[in-house]
């Protein structure tokens, strides 16, 4: 049935045979787990997504107030606030922490938000006018940035995902379309090897039988037959059996050993 | 990863303003890490620049968790963006006062369209 | 009699502020400008006010920074023309209104060397109407020791620098403390050379503006430090400008301050200013805050400035509510960009 086809290179064995069996149940068994996995992440996925998607739209409203509320301080306070912003920076006082998260078994890391409270490099600015306009943005922009933080977050799970799942679908169908097909190949072949042996040694068998029929039938017939061939032909009986014997003997060693490796 | 706490920005000059106040801000003396801001201006800073501070953030510090981009500016170098794939640090592309946000511009956006097929 | 006098030297310029004056944006203008749908349309509508086709050489989109600009050359323009016109105590008067502008630019120049920024950069973000010729050397000084003895001594700015600070200041001192002090020094050398060298009725309208500007940055600094611990009320009292209606009875209870409601109870003290905390409290969208209170009197105090005749207090009040309107076109065209009309009414209009 399939000789040549794709399969694995092993001796047709009934050992091979069993060894073949767990294979396949194992495969099949990882096959799936791995494609509820593989749902698994592809559900949280889709959500992550949907997810990224309104992010991103709210993103831009969030974004559109805080360039508001700057133009606030800029009315409030004139020309180069930008410039003094940037020369009192010294500390991050907004920061992210990384944690993790377990989804069927993938760590994806989401950002926390971190501010340290006690940084404040802008106590100063805005001190002579505007002063309430830059508390005012950098509330609003504090919270501008941490719906950003999420979206880094969604965006990087997201990213992760994609990849692992990318992976497990590869793993799914290696199985499903490699492995599976070529263990099940692997046992019809080791089957029809068995089988073929099996009819050899129904046949040889008859044979035997068939010879040993023989033999006794000459035998009966010898005991009628005058002495004088008597010794001679017995001999020569005795000697076909013996053959015979031999050859019987030799078969079922075979089929002893077959049980082992190396006969073929 | 536990190193990685800083957002970066790569935006103009208000952008950079408005992050800069909510405290993203982060000076130091050690080299190749001065800031963690960049101020594009137009006309002034040069695609080359963009595109070292890109590199300079991502792949060179090790300290960056989040990179902010105007979406405008990462148009400039929208090669580089979209052929970023890394999950850090993440590169988040924001909306600038003067360039409205354009979801369909979105790298990320683009790939998640991509797989759904739309 | 007076009036004789006064015309032979400085009769075109007053004649020349009101001409500027009369240019100045009417409400009926602004109502225009907010019924704008893009900043083209607001072009097309400034275009038909004094500024012209002031965007005429602007080619690409429209951007408010672009809008501001170009507002804000046109004053610069105005404001030189008046210079190379005045003499005598119109050209010092002039003087010391660009003063603070310089401290602004001299404190950039500070900032920028200290942290060692680009010359060039820092120059082109200094205000025009504080330029003097010696602010591009100021960056030439590397540290600050050769920076205070060498570099400040030459500017304009020396005699507010004498008093108030040594070497040691500048190094460890915010940046925004010095100017702060830069600018108390200057309001007080301003009120007193309006003092003696203007007669009345300038010196009658100068002392109102100027002590509303004092009591301006006073209420300022004493709302906007009031949970900075880095700030002494010894530090604050030092940066409050000795003059105005809140000297001296309230700067020592001022600086005390340390919550809102203090604050409030202080200023409310002193009749003109009863009102401006009255719903500043409420930060809702619409509600005035601080700031356009600060803004909308001193609108009104410069509208007062042009009732009187021969006086050069007008230059000061058309400068102020030119910028005032800068400021308020700045505002819709960043509405109109933002898509936020419902705060759009915030501008201040009192022509």
């Amino acid at each position: 049935m399939s000789g040549a086809g794709n399969r694995e290179q092993v001796f047709p064995t009934r050992m091979t045979l069993g060894l073949m069996k767990g294979k396949l149940k194992g495969a099949q068994q990882g096959h799936s787990l791995l494609k509820r996995k593989s749902e698994a992440l592809t559900k949280r996925f889709r959500d992550i997504t949907q997810r990224i998607d309104d992010a991103k739209r709210k993103m831009g409203r969030v974004m559109q107030t805080a360039a508001f509320s700057l133009a606030e301080v800029q009315y409030a306070t004139g020309d180069n606030i930008a410039y003094q912003v940037q020369e009192s920076v010294q500390k991050a006082r907004f920061q992210v922490k990384a944690k993790q998260e377990n989804v069927s078994g993938v760590y994806l890391p989401t950002f926390d938000s971190f501010i340290n409270e006690e940084i404040n490099d802008f106590k100063m600015t805005g001190l002579g006018r505007g002063g309430q306009q830059v508390q005012k943005a950098k509330l609003v922009y504090t919270r501008a940035v941490e719906t950003l933080v999420e979206l880094a977050s969604l965006q990087t799970a997201f990213i992760i995902l994609d990849e692992v799942i990318k992976v497990t679908n590869r793993r799914v169908n290696a199985i499903e379309h490699v492995i599976i097909p070529r263990t099940e190949n692997t046992i019809s072949y080791i089957n029809s090897e068995l089988d073929e042996l099996d009819r050899e040694e129904f046949y040889r068998l008859k044979k035997v039988q068939e010879k040993k029929q023989e033999a006794q039938a000459a035998a009966e017939l010898e005991e009628q037959e005058p002495a004088k061939d008597k010794a001679e032909t017995e001999s020569q009986i005795q000697k076909q059996v013996e053959k015979l014997d031999i050859g019987v003997q030799d078969e079922s060693d075979i089929l002893q050993e077959n049980e082992d490796d190396v006969i073929f | 990863m536990a190193k990685r706490s800083l957002l970066a920005a790569i935006a103009d000059e208000d952008s950079v303003t408005g992050l800069l106040l909510a405290g993203v801000g982060q000076v130091s003396n050690e080299p190749g890490k001065e800031t963690n801001f960049i101020t594009v201006v137009p006309g002034k800073t040069t695609v080359e620049q963009v595109e070292d501070a890109f590199e300079n953030f991502t792949a060179e510090r090790d300290d960056i968790a989040i990179l902010l981009i105007n979406q405008h500016i990462a148009d400039l170098i929208r090669y580089k963006v979209d052929n970023y794939t890394n999950a850090f640090p993440a590169i988040l592309e924001i909306p600038s006062k003067d360039h409205p946000y354009d979801p369909e511009k979105d790298s990320i956006l683009k790939k998640v369209r991509r797989l759904f097929g739309e | 009699m007076e009036g004789l006098f006064f015309n032979v030297n400085y009769g075109y310029v007053e004649g020349v502020v009101r001409g500027y004056k009369s240019g100045l944006l009417t409400s009926n203008q602004y109502v225009n400008l907010t019924q704008c749908d893009n900043l083209e349309d607001l072009k097309l509508q400034l275009s038909a006010t004094d500024y012209g086709n002031f965007l005429a050489q602007q080619s690409g989109p429209l951007s408010t920074s672009i809008i501001q600009d170009n507002l804000s050359k046109k004053l610069y323009q105005q404001f030189q023309y008046l210079k190379t016109q005045s003499s005598g105590k119109l050209t010092k008067f002039l003087d010391f209104i660009s003063y603070g502008y310089m401290i602004d630019n001299v404190s950039l120049m500070i900032t920028g060397t200290l942290h060692e920024r680009d010359r060039s950069e820092i120059l082109s973000k200094c205000h025009p109407l504080g330029w003097f010729d010696t602010l591009p050397t100021l960056s030439i000084a590397t540290d600050i020791e050769s920076l205070y003895s060498t570099v400040l001594i030459d500017t304009p700015l020396a005699p507010f620098f004498k008093n108030c600070l040594t070497v040691d200041d500048l190094d460890d001192l915010n940046i925004e403390i010095i100017r702060n002090r830069l600018y108390k020094n200057y309001l007080e050398a301003f009120v007193e050379f309006v003092g003696t060298e203007f007669s009345n009725p300038d010196d009658e309208i100068m002392a109102r503006l100027l002590s509303f500007e004092a009591d301006k940055r006073v209420i300022n600094i004493a709302l906007n430090s009031l949970n900075n611990p880095d700030l002494s009320p010894e530090d604050k009292l030092s940066l409050f400008p000795s003059y105005g209606k809140l000297y001296p009875t309230y700067h020592g209870e001022l600086s005390q301050v340390d919550d809102f409601e203090q604050l409030k109870a202080i200023v409310e003290n002193v009749g003109e200013y009863k009102d401006i905390f009255s719903e500043s409290s409420d930060t809702g969208a619409g509600a005035k805050n601080l700031e356009d209170w600060f803004y909308l009197l001193e609108m009104q105090y410069c509208k007062n400035a042009f009732t009187q005749q021969f006086t050069l207090s007008t230059v000061w009040a058309w400068l102020r509510s030119k910028e005032q309107e800068i400021r308020n076109v700045t505002w819709i065209a960043e509405c109109i960009a933002q898509n936020q009309k419902n705060r759009i009414d915030n501008y201040i209009s009192v022509y």
